[in-house]
């Protein structure tokens, strides 16, 4: 330290105060005079409001330096790497399991059968906005919601004048989907990028799903799905029904308008607050033996599982 | 709506700016914030402004709809006229410390 008068150390705001998702494609993402930036190959830079963003798609033809993941997990903005179009390589910038007592929780409501079943009935609730039928359990409720989940891609396909045949998940082979799916692939690319933010910005685990298991996003794909049928995908298909140029792109673009038109960041984290105290377990208070940190937590203005 | 204008600026805090806003022109900065953020940003700029000088404006419930704060010495200086904010221009001062008549 040279005596200088120093910044404040920076910290996260909250995913609520951001903007969504913003496409890195082609150039170094670097650090100048503390700024985010990303420079081109003919020395161009741009400045990218890295605090001000949910999380940032780095797609092939990006490099990222040690500085600029330092400042991005400084701010808490998810580094997400993407394949070509939106298909999901791999994921950093945001260690998931920030708070434990949120973790464990969750945990415990993902252990215990009664209270699942809890949690999933209050999922589909949300998402068909009527209760589902009693005593099922929640192998019968995800056959019911198969049934639902392609009426409505069936429904949405004539709605807009789409030639739709299924969903088709092959994600090895990116060009062999028809338009419609592949505006689908895209659109829910970047709905489960914001989505998997802000599990990990409210210090949940993206790994403990409930309707969907076994899968690293898991819980992204839960929550994600209470949004899907009211925002991305009647987008995806009308886009499609557009038969556009390049899909990917105005899928984004229209990606951003569905997510402030259905104020998405102001309900995500409240919403997964919600699915999940309608399992119906108190949240968790500290041990009584415990002892609190030797360094007490200061107070932050961002989420709770943001590190300050 | 957040306006922030830095005038001799360090490179580090006009770094930090465009963590949050966007830098449309030299040393200004548009974003579009909450009040709490808005407080921190401008904590950042008055820990990190040393020899300049800043004005940060956005607008609020207020009759001209917006409001502003500065910081470090600049010719136009904020003054209150019966509860209104306006902006006195100050005479440059000379090398004997008279007041150019310009």
């Amino acid at each position: 330290m040279n005596g200088e008068p120093i910044l404040p150390p920076l910290k996260p705001i909250p995913i609520k105060d951001r903007i969504s998702v913003a496409y890195v494609e082609k150039g170094n993402v670097d650090v100048l005079d503390g700024a985010f930036v990303v420079v081109d190959k003919n020395g161009i830079r741009t400045h990218i409001p890295v605090g001000s963003l949910v999380c940032i798609m780095l797609e092939p033809g990006t490099r990222v330096s040690h500085a600029a993941v330092v400042l991005a997990s400084r701010v808490g903005c998810l580094l997400i790497w993407v394949g070509q179009s939106g298909v999901r390589l791999y994921s950093a910038g945001q260690p998931g399991g920030a708070r434990a007592d949120r973790l464990l929780y969750q945990a415990k409501l993902a252990l215990d059968d009664e209270t699942r079943l809890k949690v999933v009935r209050k999922m589909y609730e949300m998402r068909f906005k009527e209760k589902p039928p009693e005593r099922r359990s929640i192998e019968q409720l995800r056959g019911i919601e198969a049934v639902r989940v392609r009426k409505m891609y069936e429904l949405f396909a004539r709605q807009y004048g789409v030639k739709w045949i299924h969903r088709n998940y092959d994600y090895t082979e990116w060009e062999s989907g028809d338009v419609p799916n592949r505006c689908l692939s895209s659109a829910t690319a970047c709905l489960y990028g914001v989505t998997e933010a802000a599990i990990l910005a409210a210090g949940y685990a993206p790994a403990v799903g409930f309707i969907h298991t076994g899968k690293p996003q898991s819980f992204v794909y839960d929550i994600a799905d209470l949004f899907k049928f009211e925002t991305v995908v009647p987008m995806a298909f009308r886009i499609a029904s557009k038969n556009p140029k390049e899909p990917e792109r105005e899928v984004r673009l229209a990606c951003r308008d569905a997510f402030r038109q259905s104020r998405l960041l102001r309900r995500i984290i409240p919403t997964i607050e919600q699915v999940l105290s309608a399992g119906g377990l108190p949240f968790p208070g500290r041990p009584d033996e415990s002892i609190a940190p030797a360094i007490p937590n200061k107070e932050v203005i961002g989420d709770a599982g943001h590190r300050g | 709506m957040l306006v922030i204008v830095v005038e001799n600026a360090p490179p580090r805090l006009r770094g930090r700016l465009a963590i949050w806003l966007l830098e449309v022109r030299a040393g200004v900065y548009v974003g579009n914030v909450t009040r709490r953020v808005r407080e921190m940003i401008w904590d950042t700029v008055i820990k990190g402004i040393e020899d300049g000088n800043a004005v940060m404006a956005w607008n609020t419930n207020t009759e001209s709809g917006f409001d502003f704060v500065t910081c470090g010495a600049n010719r136009r200086e904020p003054v209150e006229i019966d509860g209104l904010k306006l902006v006195s221009f100050l005479p440059e001062i000379s090398q004997d410390g008279e007041a150019d008549s310009l």
